[in-house]
């Protein structure tokens, strides 16, 4: 069932006026006999809507710097910050051999008022000769949060300062949670700052292998990287570095050697893929691993790039022996599945990747978005030089890089590039708007008073989201998957991924559980008739 | 340069407490009807309510003023006014609570102004209860004794005797919090218990879904707390200048009582006298029944229990209650740690020791971390950890099994129901503690058999003449 203009109207209408105006900018219902339709996105968050949305200090540590195993990550503030992202990704990692993994660690600066009163930045000299006296990290970033910048602690001189005394890469993130809109703007922060002094700085001066590829925009939530490594290995990719799901920082400084960079996240990573290309001359690729068929695509769109009979034989095969594998199995699920709907409401790319693999088990995503995104995440690539630049974007320095005049080399000439580009996503991104059907609902940074009233409207089967909302939707009876920490689950990407998501969503459908939910002592038609939440009752 | 300070530490490795806002939300859930909002950068509201919703498993609605950089500079005040229209507008609270966060202290903002402004603007007779805490300020532990003190400023007045007995409880379970309801129930004590979060944080499944769930001490009934008999307030480890009970004390002359958090035997036994000696009521018999099990199921354990040495780590509060309930049960305490800033705890843990006679006296630390408490524990030989998810870590790679209880359990379901006060919360506690004694007994003892006694075939000999004597 779509919505109808006239029931997004009478919604609307519930709102204050200010909250009105701003929304309706960024919800539409997706029609594709128009031209272009534009959403808004990436700008301020209306004030006491309850909103999902993060800091930049949370796309910064949080999500970009944090899975990087190897460096010390260095919280500089009070307790809360470095505590509330400790371990809650479930960013996994393992240990290998000569790379060291702080992955179950938190550090703190634990800021008292005294330090806010006095400045905190001696405390976080001492603190940088404690840890590295304890562990001997090969690096260390500093994050900022927002008291820092405020008081005026001056962490790129402590970082600088730090790095000769102790010999080690200290990188200093000036992440404070005010900065930008969302999250947002501390992935930036950190593409930034890794681009400018930790890739290229390896030694590594040739690709260590035939098809050398970095995976970019990768987590490795509940394991997804470890998945996705498994098939490309085995088809013979060379894999220098992930970013940042169990990636080590030894390995990201010699991400200029590789002939390709994937893209998984393109909110994320998008701008580290740029710049690899400019300087490094690297190209880049959209991926989507998550579900059978994109990740099928994708393999096949990785081959096409590297055009290469023995490539393109051994990715078939692989394709071939991991369809027959698990489809048989994802067809089973996909009974319990069938004819069902789903909202999917992620952060910069989920929103949209999961929708194929709801699709491939009966599923249609009636309503999608995000919580970060910019517009070219829901229109595509092609918006960018539309999109008007506010106070809040311009306050993240943008830096400019230049081809590197020992280490940029073209992958192939321009000419085959532009052939490429015709045939498969080089360096581009069609954003999740494109896959979506006319009628569907189109949410940018969705608040809880708005997923209520949604829900209400158009009843969906299964609500993929976070923790934060997936109480009130169960609440509401319905099932909750949650799609950034997978419920303790996972890995949900690649060809195992997708069975066991299948599974998790099937016993979502199938638990005995919600036949309880209604009292013998209250028959259900009336329920209906009288308590339904709404819309439909 | 000088590369240490000496005798200062500097890093904070895996952390014991949270921030300050996070214990004020917990505070303010507990509140009929109302909702929080917090003035600062997005984050903290997400984080925080990510992590509440995490350990309660319900929805954990908290607003925010999304402070940005041009917020910071010129000031919040526009965002908070716009955040406590939408929230009214939105939500139709009786009461909003403002919390500030790092960011809104440290650019001096004074939200008590903006709220009192906003309601003149609006011609608008309605509380709004403000309270200061910025991270920095202390841990989520202070944060919540603050936060009720602030709701209690902001809405007691001056009232008539009402011969009720106000109840401020610490950051306990849910499930905690309804049994000592039903105990003060079956004392037939009248009674105003703040904040009472039993309801609100672990909401029973019932259609519609109401945005705001039922439940919270009533505005009215904390209006009216100032007439009360007395004060009665688990709050041993609490500093007055953030006490509630004080604030009453002062301000109103309602006398206050302050007692352990009612786990444990002595810590029951504190708690239901004193309800007794207030009420002049009796002690039903049931309850006395319930006490008589407790010291049933004590005796039938006392021997396992005797092999446990502990370390408590969590709140203040609950850590002085939990170090109480173990000496008690010969599970002695080794290792007793907080993250957060309390003098009086120390100081109470060690009087207990001495009035208990211990021949030992237990490690105490304040503004600890998992890395000192790690540490401690593997030093001092203990076999059971008692506190929050985090200590996972002595479980996972010290070989110490933990017993989960306080906040924040995250790594697994329940931590609403955790039952550990009066004397058959104690029970329960207790058999969790024996249990998980008894299981890692059960688990290495073969290996353990093996270790002290096989040596080996040409010793097989002296093996079993050992064994024989065991």
């Amino acid at each position: 069932m779509a919505i109808t203009e006239k029931e997004l109207e009478e919604l609307f209408e519930k709102m204050p006026k200010k909250m009105e105006k701003n929304r309706r900018k960024h919800i539409m219902i997706k029609n594709g006999e128009l031209e272009s339709q534009a959403i808004e996105a990436n700008t301020r968050t209306v004030p006491g809507v309850i909103t999902n949305r993060g800091c930049a200090y949370a796309g910064c540590k949080g999500v970009v710097l944090g899975p990087i195993k190897d460096m010390i990550h260095i919280t500089h503030g009070p307790i809360g910050c470095a505590f509330y992202t400790w371990g809650a990704r479930r960013n996994k990692a393992k240990t290998e051999e000569n790379v060291k993994n702080f992955m179950n660690y938190a550090f703190s600066t634990n800021m008292q008022e005294k330090d806010i009163v006095f400045g905190g930045e001696k405390k976080l000299a001492a603190m940088i000769d404690e840890v590295v006296d304890m562990f001997h990290p090969n690096a260390i970033t500093i994050s900022a949060t927002c008291p820092v910048g405020l008081i005026g602690d001056d962490i790129n001189a402590v970082a600088k300062a730090a790095q000769e005394r102790h010999g080690i890469q200290v990188l200093a993130f000036s992440c404070e949670g005010y900065k930008g809109v969302s999250q947002s703007a501390g992935h930036h922060i950190a593409n930034n700052n890794l681009m400018a002094n930790v890739i290229g700085t390896g030694d590594m001066e040739k690709a260590p292998g035939k098809y050398s590829i970095n995976i970019l925009g990768e987590y490795n939530i509940g394991g997804d990287s470890w998945e996705i490594e498994r098939f490309l290995k085995e088809i013979g990719y060379n894999i220098v570095c992930v970013m940042t799901g169990d990636g080590a920082w030894e390995h990201i400084r010699n991400a200029h050697v590789a002939d390709l960079n994937l893209v998984q996240c393109h909110r994320s990573i998008n701008y580290i893929a740029e710049k690899i290309q400019t300087k490094y001359g690297t190209p880049w690729l959209k991926v989507n691993f998550v579900g059978v068929q994109s990740t099928i695509k994708s393999l096949r769109d990785m081959a096409t790039y590297f055009d290469d009979p023995e490539l393109t034989k051994k990715t078939e095969e692989v394709i071939e022996r991991e369809l027959a594998r698990v489809q048989p199995v994802i067809d089973q699920y996909a009974k319990i599945c069938n004819n069902k709907t789903a909202f999917c409401f992620v952060g910069g790319s989920r929103g949209h990747h999961y929708q194929g693999l709801f699709r491939e088990l009966g599923i249609e995503t009636v309503l999608a978005g995000y919580e970060f995104a910019h517009r070219d995440d829901y229109e595509g690539r092609e918006v960018i030089p539309d999109i008007k630049t506010d106070a809040d974007s311009k306050n993240i320095p943008d830096f400019q890089v230049e081809p590197d005049p020992s280490r940029f080399h073209l992958r192939m000439s321009p000419e085959k590039m532009e052939e490429l580009k015709q045939k498969i996503p080089l360096g581009d991104y069609a954003g999740m708007n494109l896959e979506m059907k006319d009628g569907d609902l189109i949410v940018d940074d969705l608040n809880h008073f708005e997923t209520e009233e949604f829900i209400k409207l158009l009843q969906p089967d299964i609500f993929a989201s976070g923790i934060k909302d997936k109480y009130v939707v169960q609440k509401m009876g319905i099932p909750a998957k949650q799609l950034h920490s997978y419920d303790y689950s996972g890995p949900y990407a690649g060809f195992n991924g997708a069975v066991n998501f299948a599974r998790d969503v099937s016993m979502a459908f199938a638990s005995p559980t919600w036949n309880y939910i209604t009292p013998p002592w209250k028959t259900a038609p009336l329920l209906e008739g009288e308590f339904g939440e709404g819309g439909k009752a | 340069m000088s590369r240490k300070i000496e005798g200062v530490k500097n890093v904070n490795e895996n952390p014991c407490n949270m921030c300050m806002p996070m214990g004020g939300i917990l505070a303010l859930k507990g509140i009929e009807q109302t909702m929080v909002v917090l003035h600062g950068s997005q984050g903290c509201s997400t984080y925080m309510r990510r992590h509440i919703s995490q350990h309660f498993n319900e929805p954990i609605d908290v607003g925010s003023s999304s402070l940005n950089e041009k917020g910071t500079i010129y000031g919040g005040e526009k965002n908070l006014k716009q955040a406590f229209n939408n929230i009214l507008r939105v939500y139709h609270p009786q009461m909003i609570g403002v919390l500030t966060t790092c960011l809104a202290e440290t650019i001096g903002e004074d939200v008590e102004r903006i709220a009192a402004e906003y309601l003149r603007e609006n011609k608008l007779n309605y509380p709004i209860v403000t309270a200061p805490t910025p991270g920095y300020g202390g841990s989520h532990a202070e944060g919540y004794f603050f936060t009720v003190r602030r709701i209690v400023e902001g809405l007691a007045k001056k009232a008539e005797k009402n011969y009720k007995i106000n109840i401020f409880v610490s950051n306990i379970s849910p499930a905690d919090i309804r049994e000592i309801k039903r105990i003060l129930d079956l004392m037939q004590v009248r009674y105003t218990l703040c904040p009472d979060f039993s309801d609100t944080l672990d909401r029973p499944y019932v259609r519609p879904y109401t945005k705001i769930p039922e439940g919270g001490t009533k505005l009215a009934d904390i209006a009216e707390m100032s007439g009360a008999l007395a004060t009665v307030q688990m709050g041993m480890t609490v500093d007055e200048s953030i006490s509630p009970g004080e604030y009453l004390r002062e301000e109103f002359g309602v006398p206050l009582y302050t007692i352990p958090i009612p786990i444990g035997l002595e810590n029951t036994d504190i708690f239901i006298k004193l309800l007794q000696e207030l009420t002049g009521g009796v002690i039903p018999l049931s309850l006395q029944n319930e006490r008589g099990r407790l010291v049933d199921a004590m005796i039938d354990s006392h021997k396992y229990n005797f092999e446990g040495r502990s370390a408590i780590f969590g709140e203040p509060e609950l850590v002085y209650a939990l170090a109480g309930a173990c000496i008690e049960n010969g599970i002695m305490p080794l290792v007793v740690a907080t993250g957060s800033k309390n003098s009086t705890l120390c100081t109470l843990v060690q009087d207990l020791s001495a009035e208990k006679g211990l021949d030992f006296i237990p490690e105490i630390v304040t503004e600890s971390d998992f890395k000192e408490i790690r540490g401690l524990s593997v030093a001092k030989g203990v076999n059971v950890a008692i506190g929050h998810s985090d200590g996972h870590y002595l479980e996972e790679q010290e070989n110490i099994p933990l017993v989960r209880l306080g906040f924040p359990i995250h790594d697994r379901i329940g931590g609403q129901r955790i039952l550990s006060v009066g004397y058959t919360g104690t029970a329960m506690f207790l058999d969790r503690v024996t249990n998980t004694l008894l299981a890692a007994k059960q688990k290495s003892y073969r290996q353990t058999m093996y270790n002290k006694f096989y040596r080996g075939k040409e010793k097989s000999e002296v093996a079993k003449y050992e064994l024989l004597r065991v």
